[in-house]
């Protein structure tokens, strides 16, 4: 099928200084855990878009020097010619596909406290991190400048050694030059400080050197936030946001725009509980607008939607889409809207779920929506290819339509099963998200920040793209409404059986603190609820509502902003220091926390129920549990914990002689069914059992490749040599392999 | 075989507006057919319907008086048959409708007529020519009917104009003799029960354009008003304020209702995959590059709030 | 008590495609083919009420060439007992009243007491070709069926015939009959894997028509109409813009609406 013209604009090449962008399509540069350390991941993973049509990939923030160090987070580095090397691979690899490499030069400050290499991070002025925990930089004098600004210099020309087309000085979400040009950093009252001019000296002499140094044959680009929403104490777009701009715009061949500020970076990387499609426009689209730049210009603000794309570019919003989770989410999207298919554009949710793995610090980034995502060089995973599998004449029963079965139903539809059926209890595919994706919404105000709490219906995309990818399997049937017995799947006719039946909520308090149930918690009272009996309206709910959350994501607090948004008198508990606490990792805490303070729920950390009687809920602290509470309560939602539904599965596992007589080969089970998980978890896990039907023993996963120093690789001669001193330390004897 | 003759269809005591579009399409091909323009009615009281069908053009209302109350498949195709033995008209026309479903189909296969259904324009070339749907509507298809002395279409209701009655044609009874195969038992009203999008004849259909969940009941309302059924384009169901059960779309429902009245939908491909084939769509979007536009048959830029407000009053 | 559904495999055309030049028709390769939808509801309506009466034969016929034996193939996986499929050369541009000529005579061989149709086609959306048939075995029929109660001890059926806007009319016909079936009549059951693999084993007579006793040339003959060119359809200049007021362009609508909706 042919592109559809209205999209042709977003395939119009554009010039980047001296280099060619093939089209609109950038992914500016995002964290994924890769590094330089990782180089298979890294060049694998940006690779894959780049075959997807993406024109430009860009690597994560990207470390000049060892006194920007942000571990447990990973950044790429650039500190020596090894680096060079493994950075390399990435831009040969993007190169093979005619897309642009891109490099976020990065120094950090008082933000990166350099926990790995020891040394000192330096800084503007001496103000800790508000990000970090006791971070101090270096205060800067003037040779600290020059030697900082050297420091990029060396940085870009190893970058164009590497072989990296578009060069990044990286201010945004506020590292060091941003540092220099925000008052809420900068308190100097040199020639670095004070007014505007001053304030812009640094980054604008970084521009210069490095422009100096490589501009001839790279495009410089620059990552800035136009207003880092801190209001008259740090940048403003309407102040120093466009007045930057136009100051070093001759310096830059394009700019990357975003909003906000390290400690919220969420305003930047906006979740869909919050923000919608281009939520940055307001902001990021007043330098087009207002004319403050004669650049290209790319922003983001989770662009998915081809037609929204057009019109930010015909509108003169941006000069090119920028996209780090629509690109993870879909590697593939331009190649989807240029062959004339964008109903097969698998959409982001906007969960960051991606971003949360990087900010816990260590694991591999992973996508709800793409379950290849981090697995494109260590499983060998391809997005949109799938090679058939061996066994393809066994017939497939699934049973469970949620996010793992739908996910394997479809892969194995994709690897060619000639028969698979999908079969599911409900009148819908979709499983626990059709009714989480409910959540999210509070009272339908504007929040205190920018956003509103518009809920979670973009989370419905799980089933909207898997219900278009079913349809089009010729050889996958789909049955709703039908909930098969122990005997119906027996009977069924598959040779391999794929459990996929999900989980419920506790209904007797049993919780991961106490381990044990709490006295008086039982959820078929109709005063007591799980929160999808909340959600499904199956029981009405009392004015003054105690919600017990124990499972630490978003399920408690999305029932207590649920409620508290419809007028109940809410309080929520919590054996944490603090509530929904991996929603810290997802960037959704700062919001959430205003809305629930805004709506007036009360929040109790660091307690514990220990009974439940009807009208009184009796508490206590788990510190000093002698420390009690009592909260008068109408009704309580237990968020504790989830249970497997899995009788099904043992029921069938039991008896092996109906299995060998029936002729099923092989029983498995994924997802909730088999241990409760955040849904891209259960859609891995289905996708997984899928890829690997056909290995000789499909419930085991394969090993997957560690990207790992084996020892042997370094002789004795080397180490001194890369000690660049004499060790004290008795070196072993190392034969080389 | 010369001339036209059309059949009328009441229900319940009332005449059916699809009688005066056959007879609007009967008046354009009249000359060519021979120059007679017959309208007949059948039915119990049937005589009650001949002033409202003498239209400028019709130059005899052939009244058939039948015994049973209601339709009956078998007696109507006696019936028409009868008409046919005495007329011998060249075209006979009737409605794409329920009725006509159950007497055209059976009198077409009993005499070897020329026959097509859910005609949607006709025109003349020697003989009738019927322009009707392919493919589930996909391609046009255009028939003739050589050889076929008499020729029988049904005409899609909506699809031609309609005439207004004079009373001015005279009107002849005539005597059938017809045996039913069926008893009616009664009438019901349908059960309202669970939405059904696609059973729908005319969707009122809101997007994000509504902006506010607030806003919801007015539109329930409205569609009350006008009759129509209310669908969604999935930015509502994403955001939990309406079940799936009435979302158009790729992942919701295809519908072809006669009417899709859409207000606040821009129309993005999934959407309308879903309803794109609907018989008449007509789009109120404040965006003119509204992808939606590019299907609509009616297009109006406007704030949908204003179009909604003053609909309210027409209804 | 013995049942015969004739169903039909329907073409389903792809979002692009060509019309051909040199005769009326379309690409061939832009068409995928698919068990007509009301069929499954036709099916579904046999099976129960073959479970209902303890015994009897639920028998599927179609008119249609290879393509044909998927769709025969998934009814038997429902549950029907037996297919017959009835294809000739000559029958490849059959309209409705060709068809239902053709079907009378494979239906004629069966003797059944019930044939159910499905209201229309998805494809060529005539509904005709059940009434046509019904008229050919001389059976009393009823079209457009959305309710149906069969009273084994006086033979008889009770239905609900689906009419404009909502009104439901109740009959009673007396068997043998054929009705037309529409969607929605029921919840249509799928067929399991080994069902699927059992159909596989049920009977599939393949009858061409010198088997019923037909020729080419009456086959011919009974044809109600003839292609004579297939285009894509007008899409026009896109929308009419109505212009003015809110309340002119309500006024307009709400003419629009009304026009539409009668009839």
């Amino acid at each position: 099928m042919a592109r559809d013209p209205k999209y042709d604009i977003l395939f119009e090449p554009i010039q980047l200084g001296p280099k060619t962008l093939k089209n609109r399509f950038y992914q500016v540069p995002h964290c994924i855990g890769a590094g330089s350390e990782k180089p298979g991941f890294q060049a694998y993973h940006r690779g894959i878009k780049a075959e997807g049509g993406w024109g430009a990939l860009c690597t994560e923030y990207c470390s000049i020097h060892p006194e920007s160090d942000d571990t447990m987070r990973v950044s790429a580095r650039i500190w020596d010619d090894d680096d060079v090397r493994n950075l390399s691979v990435m831009c040969d690899r993007l190169h093979q596909f005619d897309a642009l490499a891109g490099i976020e030069l990065w120094y950090g400050g008082p933000h990166a406290p350099c926990m790995e290499s020891r040394h000192n991070p330096r800084g503007p002025s001496q103000i800790p991190s508000d990000f970090e925990v006791n971070t101090h930089p270096r205060y800067m004098d003037k040779d600290d400048i020059q030697l900082v600004q050297q420091m990029y210099v060396d940085a870009a020309v190893r970058a164009r050694e590497a072989g990296f087309d578009i060069i990044y000085v990286y201010g945004a979400h506020s590292y060091l030059p941003l540092q220099f040009l925000s008052p809420y950093y900068n308190k100097r009252t040199d020639e670095y400080g004070g007014s505007f001019e001053n304030r812009a000296r640094f980054w604008k002499e970084c521009l210069e050197k490095v422009r100096e140094a490589v501009g001839d044959d790279c495009a410089i680009a620059s990552r800035f936030a136009v207003d880092t929403l801190y209001g008259p104490a740090s940048i403003e777009v309407g102040e120093d946001g466009v007045r930057f701009v136009e100051h070093v715009d001759d310096l830059v061949d394009i700019w990357d725009l975003t909003v906000g500020d390290i400690s919220e970076w969420g305003q930047n990387a906006g979740p869909s509980r919050f923000f919608e499609e281009n939520h940055e426009k307001p902001y990021t689209g007043q330098v087009k607008e207002g004319r403050h730049t004669n650049k290209p210009v790319v922003g983001v603000g989770r662009i998915t939607n081809p037609d929204t794309m057009v019109r930010i570019i015909q509108s003169g919003q941006f000069d090119i889409i920028g996209g780090a989770r629509p690109s993870i989410s879909d590697p593939f999207l331009p190649k989807k809207i240029e062959e004339g298919r964008p109903e097969d554009i698998r959409e982001c949710i906007g969960c960051n779920q991606c971003i949360s793995r990087w900010e816990i610090g260590g694991p591999p980034m992973i996508c709800t929506q793409n379950a290849t995502a981090g697995e494109e060089y260590r499983r060998g995973w391809h997005p949109e290819k799938f090679h058939p599998a061996a066994n393809r004449e066994k017939g497939v029963l699934v049973v469970g339509a949620g996010p793992a079965g739908m996910e394997c139903a479809m892969v194995l539809g994709k690897r060619d099963m000639e028969a698979v059926h999908l079969v599911e209890a409900d009148a819908e595919i979709g499983g626990c998200v059709n009714w989480i994706s409910q959540l999210g919404h509070s009272d339908g105000n504007e929040n205190i920040f920018r956003g509103t709490a518009r809920g979670l219906g973009e989370w419905k995309r799980i089933v909207n793209y898997r219900q278009i990818q079913l349809d089009k399997l010729k050889n996958v049937d789909v049955h709703t409404g039908s909930r098969l017995s122990t005997q119906d799947v027996l009977e069924y006719g598959a040779e391999i059986v794929i459990i996929a039946t999900g989980a419920h909520f506790a209904t007797n308090g049993l919780n991961p603190a106490t381990h044990d149930v709490i006295e008086g918690a039982d959820a078929s009272l109709d005063w007591q609820l799980t929160p999808d009996q909340v959600v499904k309206g199956e029981k009405s709910v009392g004015n003054r509502v105690l919600v017990l959350e124990n499972e630490g994501y978003h399920m408690g607090v999305s029932i207590a902003q649920k409620l508290a948004g419809e007028g109940h008198d809410v309080r929520i508990i919590t054996q944490r220091g603090d509530v929904a606490t991996y929603m810290e990792y997802t960037l959704e805490a700062p919001m959430l926390h205003r809305d629930l303070h805004r709506l007036g729920v009360e929040i109790h950390p660091y307690t514990m129920l220990e009974k439940i009687e009807p009208g009184v809920c009796h508490a206590y602290n788990v510190w000093k549990p002698d420390h009690k509470e009592q909260f008068e309560v109408d009704s309580v939602v237990l968020c504790t914990q989830r249970l497997s539904n899995d009788e099904l599965y043992h029921e069938l596992r039991s008896d092996k002689e109906a299995l060998e007589r029936e002729g099923i080969e092989a029983l498995y089970m994924i997802g909730d069914a088999a241990a409760p998980r955040m849904i891209p978890d259960s859609i891995f896990d289905g996708h997984r059992l899928a890829r690997e039907i056909d290995s000789p023993n499909p419930a085991m996963p394969l090993p997957f490749i560690r990207e790992r120093r084996l020892w042997g690789d370094v002789t004795n001669q080397d180490y001194e040599s890369m000690l660049q001193n004499t060790p004290d330390v008795e070196p072993m004897v190392v034969a080389a392999k | 075989m010369s001339g036209v003759l059309v059949i009328a269809e009441s229900r319940q005591g009332s005449l059916r507006d699809v009688s005066l579009e056959l007879i609007g399409a009967a008046r354009e091909v009249k000359e060519q057919a021979g120059g007679r323009l017959a309208v007949a009615v059948i039915g119990a009281g049937a005589g009650e319907h001949a002033d409202a069908l003498g239209a400028d053009g019709v130059d005899e209302v052939l009244v058939v008086e039948t015994p049973n109350e209601h339709f009956e498949p078998h007696v109507h195709a006696a019936a028409v048959e009868a008409l046919i033995d005495e007329e011998e008209p060249t075209l006979v026309l009737a409605g794409h409708t329920i009725d006509s479903l159950g007497f055209a189909p059976a009198l077409a296969a009993r005499r070897g007529l020329g026959f097509a259904s859910d005609v949607t324009r006709l025109a003349w070339d020697g003989g009738p020519v019927a322009v009707r749907g392919g493919y589930g509507g996909k391609v046009d298809v255009e028939l003739d009917f050589p050889g076929k002395e008499t020729v029988l279409l049904l005409l899609r209701a909506g699809a031609f104009p309609a005439v207004e009655g004079s009373g001015a044609a005279r009107s002849r009874n005539v005597e059938v003799q017809a045996e039913p195969r069926s008893e009616h038992l009664g009438f019901r009203e349908a059960d309202t029960g669970d939405v059904d999008i696609t059973k729908a004849e005319f969707l009122l259909s809101i997007g994000r354009g509504i902006e506010d969940k607030d806003a919801l009941e007015q539109f329930e309302e409205l569609a009350d008003k006008m009759g129509a059924t209310l669908s969604v384009s999935r930015p509502l169901v994403d955001a939990g304020w309406v079940p799936n059960a009435r979302q158009v779309g790729q992942s919701g429902k295809t519908v072809k209702p006669k009417v899709y009245l859409a207000l606040g939908i821009s129309g993005a491909v999934q959407h309308l995959a879903g309803m794109q084939t609907a018989e008449t769509i007509i789009a109120v979007n404040t965006d003119p590059e509204a992808p939606i536009f590019t299907v609509a048959h009616y297009g109006v830029v406007a704030d949908l709030f204003d179009v909604a407000d003053e609909l309210a009053e027409q209804f | 008590m013995k049942i015969v559904v004739p169903v039909k495999q329907v073409a389903v055309l792809d979002e692009e495609f060509e019309v051909l030049e040199d005769r009326p028709g379309v690409d061939p390769d832009a068409i995928e083919w698919d068990l007509n939808e009301w069929d499954n509801f036709s099916v579904e309506e046999a099976l129960q009420l073959r479970e209902a009466a303890g015994d009897g034969e639920v028998v599927v016929v179609s008119v249609g060439d290879d393509e044909a034996e998927e769709g025969l193939q998934a009814c038997l996986a429902k549950g029907a007992d037996r297919g017959v499929r009835v294809w000739d050369e000559e029958l490849d541009a059959a309209d409705p009243l060709a068809v239902a000529q053709v079907l009378a005579a494979a239906v004629e061989q069966e003797s059944p007491d019930l044939v159910l149709c499905g209201v229309q086609s998805s494809d060529g959306v005539y509904s005709a070709t059940g009434i046509a048939l019904a008229e050919h075995l001389g059976l009393p029929h009823v079209a457009v069926v959305k309710g149906l109660e069969y009273d084994g001890g006086g033979n008889t059926a009770t239905v609900e015939r689906e009419l404009e806007g909502g009104l439901v009319e109740v009959l009673r016909i007396g068997l043998p009959a054929l009705l037309t079936i529409q969607t929605g009549i029921n919840e249509p059951r799928y067929a399991t894997l080994r069902a699927i693999k059992q159909a596989k084993e049920k009977p599939l007579e393949v009858k061409g028509l010198g088997d019923l006793g037909l020729d080419g040339g009456a086959v011919e003959a009974a044809a109600g109409s003839r292609v004579r060119s297939m285009s894509h359809p007008d899409t026009g200049e896109g929308a009419e813009i109505l212009k003015g007021s809110p309340s002119e362009v309500a006024a307009r609508i709400a003419e629009i609406v009304k026009e539409r909706m009668s009839g």
